[in-house]
């Protein structure tokens, strides 16, 4: 009768939930009863983390279903499994027929990944000092993060990373995170993005839960905020950025902000903010130089335990140079075409994988191009493009190039400026961000862009 | 007079059997490793013109998942869709596509960055994003654009007009007709190029010659096009 029960109630579950929820949480429990006095059951579960989920979310429907089960009221218990010596039925002997398949199997140690990074702040514990590779591009940025990591809320505080997409900030801030925990296991650390966090004070002032959001957040000891140019224009989230930002840091709590640009250069963030980001160590990180792509190559195919040839890394980051992102999508696509054809890592195999991609970039839109085009159509020298000359005749139609440089071609910031005259990446950055401003006020500017953006593309 | 029909046609929802692959033999081989749960990738990124197939594979992964009662969720892009509903509340998905990501209006960009983001995070569905643009020239944000660059990245190769006679051939056959070569030529140098064009046509022109109980043959064809034009 008891065996009866449990395999109807593990039926009734397995048809409620999804098969990753079954197999991660129904399963591995093992049923226990005694009778005497009353029924008493209890379901051992392999760990704490099982046990707590269980209990949280399916307890009280089990107990139902057993009520339901013998009529009257039943005690219901949850422990772990070595702790109790009684009568067990395993689940497994009553469900040996569902076996589950491999995408399935792949799909349940995820599941327990993800409530271990809810309790170790969401952060990747791939991500550590060791697999981040140093180069000339972020040397100061690394070891200012190791500073940090080191002595957490004395060194810099706040430590302001910025640099381009895909270049290793995010890596970095969650080293640092992950390097606090393995020194402090107790540290209450959270790794956010700033759209997430945009997003959790909508949820916020849509539940009038204000209050808990900043007893949160004021009781971290380590705040990573990442891409903190989406605050720009949100001027509710930058209040509570604010306080929280003034309590962690009167707290001697850390505070790790990045960001795509200079903090004087963030457009729509309120001055009392920009300044507070100054008052901590801010470093900047540069795309990679052609020796460290390969040594990314390289350290990134020494995790994966795969021998690769310097030949090859070479020929990967001699033609993908943008950020590190395409750098790995790159190795990956090599990897997935020497599985497929069985052929191992060559040269040749390697031109054959990256041959699609590579003609797209020939195709691309060279940036000489862009000025010559630009040049023309506003009447003025290419030269110009170069030059030093400031008067707004030179200087919008050069402004206009770099946007469209930047539309337009894969090139990193640094690069678009060595190309216009050896100027800054923030001058680039300034010029684009003048342009989109401009084509969305003045009807001119806009139809301009347009107009070239359809030459250049055509 | 007309034969009337009955509205019953043979089920041809996009399966890998009757994707007619051509060159794109090492992408069907990755999708096959995906459903086999032997693909250690999970982001897919798939790229090519209108009408090659990319929504024939993104589609034919979902009805597989569906098969096996696994949760999907497939989202057809257009510039209307602000991804508020759409990218909310697909966590639970063991399978999410997203097709036609280049036509993204912005916020639905910053939600579709902000589900990549816990996708990744969570480690768990297999995510395939489609577009027509090739990524380096998606113009997208380009976090967003740096992120699907991350996984692996597929050009899907239009069928040569050989492997698209091949193609019209299957599905006349698979739907109880026979097509000569000459109709599929004909069709080839008149009518749009593109499969689901193609397909679009010899479907019409099953309906057309059974209900005018005509056989299939060029001036049927000619006839037919005729009238839709």
């Amino acid at each position: 009768m008891m065996d009866a029960f449990w395999s109807s109630c593990t039926k009734d579950l397995e048809k409620e939930l999804s098969i990753q929820q079954f197999n991660t949480w129904i399963k591995p429990l093992q049923f226990t009863f005694s009778v005497d006095p009353c029924i008493e059951i209890t379901l051992l579960a392999p760990n704490q983390f099982v046990l707590q989920w269980v209990k949280d979310n399916f307890f009280l429907r089990i107990k139902q279903m057993a009520e339901k089960h013998f009529c009257k009221e039943i005690s219901l218990q949850l422990k772990i499994e070595s702790s109790l010596d009684t009568k067990t039925i395993g689940l497994t002997k009553n469900i040996t027929k569902i076996t589950p398949t491999p995408v399935i199997q792949n799909l349940i140690a995820p599941i327990a990944q993800k409530a271990f990074k809810e309790r170790t702040g969401r952060l990747d514990p791939s991500f550590t000092f060791d697999s981040f590779v140093a180069g000339k591009a972020n040397q100061l940025a690394r070891a200012g993060a190791i500073q940090v990591a080191e002595s957490p809320g004395t060194a810099y505080n706040p430590f302001f990373i910025y640099g381009g997409v895909g270049l290793g900030k995010t890596h970095l801030i969650q080293a640092i995170g992950n390097f606090v925990l393995a020194n402090t296991p107790l540290a209450k650390v959270r790794y956010i993005h700033s759209e997430q966090y945009v997003s959790d004070v909508v949820k916020a002032y849509r539940h009038k839960a204000f209050d808990e959001f900043k007893r949160y957040y004021h009781s971290l000891d380590l705040l990573l905020i990442d891409d903190i140019q989406f605050f720009g224009g949100k001027s509710r989230t930058q209040e509570e950025f604010f306080y929280a930002f003034n309590a962690l840091i009167e707290t001697h709590k850390q505070v790790i902000i990045t960001c795509d640009s200079y903090p004087k250069e963030i457009s729509g963030v309120e001055e009392r903010l920009i300044s507070r980001f100054g008052w901590g160590l801010t470093v900047a990180v540069e795309p990679p130089e052609l020796e460290m792509r390969v040594a990314i190559l390289l350290k990134k195919a020494l995790l994966e335990k795969i021998s690769l040839d310097e030949n090859v890394a070479f020929f990967i980051a001699k033609h993908i140079r943008s950020n590190v992102r395409e750098l790995e999508g790159g190795l990956k696509r090599v990897l997935a075409y020497s599985r497929f054809t069985g052929h191992p890592l060559s040269l040749d195999l390697t031109k054959e994988a990256l041959r699609d991609l590579l003609t797209i970039q020939n195709r691309q839109i060279s940036i000489e191009n862009i000025q010559k085009t630009v040049a023309d159509y506003y009447k003025i020298k290419t030269i110009e493009m170069y030059s030093k000359k400031r008067s707004r005749i030179i200087v919008r139609p050069r402004q206009m190039a770099m946007a469209l440089a930047k539309e337009l071609t894969p090139l990193s910031l640094p690069d678009i400026g060595e190309s216009f005259g050896g100027r800054d990446h923030t001058t680039v950055l300034h010029g684009y961000r003048k342009i989109m401003g401009l084509r969305l006020s003045d009807p001119i500017i806009g139809r301009d862009f347009n107009i070239l953006l359809h030459i250049l593309r055509s | 007079m007309k034969q009337l029909l009955l509205d019953i046609l043979p089920s041809s929802s996009p399966t890998l059997i009757n994707f007619v692959p051509g060159r794109n033999i090492e992408l069907l081989q990755t999708i096959k490793n995906i459903l086999a749960g032997d693909e250690k990738e999970h982001f897919i990124f798939l790229w090519g013109k209108i009408g090659c197939g990319k929504s024939h594979l993104l589609q034919a992964i979902a009805n597989d998942y569906t098969h096996r009662k696994l949760n999907i969720k497939y989202i057809k892009c257009d510039a209307l869709c602000d991804g508020d509903a759409e990218f909310s509340e697909i966590m639970d998905s063991d399978y999410i596509a997203i097709d036609d990501v280049d036509r993204l209006n912005s916020s639905a960009q910053i939600n579709l960055f902000n589900l990549y983001n816990q996708v990744r995070d969570e480690g768990h569905a297999i995510f395939l994003v489609s577009s027509s643009t090739a990524p380096a020239q998606l113009s997208l944000r380009e976090d967003l654009v740096t992120r699907l660059r991350w996984g692996l990245v597929y050009q899907v190769y239009e069928l040569t007009d050989e492997e698209k006679i091949q193609a019209m051939k299957n599905h006349a056959t698979g739907h109880g007709f026979n097509l000569s070569e000459e109709i599929c030529t004909y069709l080839l140098r008149h009518g749009q190029r593109d499969l689901p064009s193609l397909i679009a046509v010899l479907n019409a022109l099953d309906r057309y010659s059974l209900a005018n109980q005509r056989q299939i043959s060029i001036p049927v064809l000619r006839e037919l096009m005729l009238t839709t034009a």
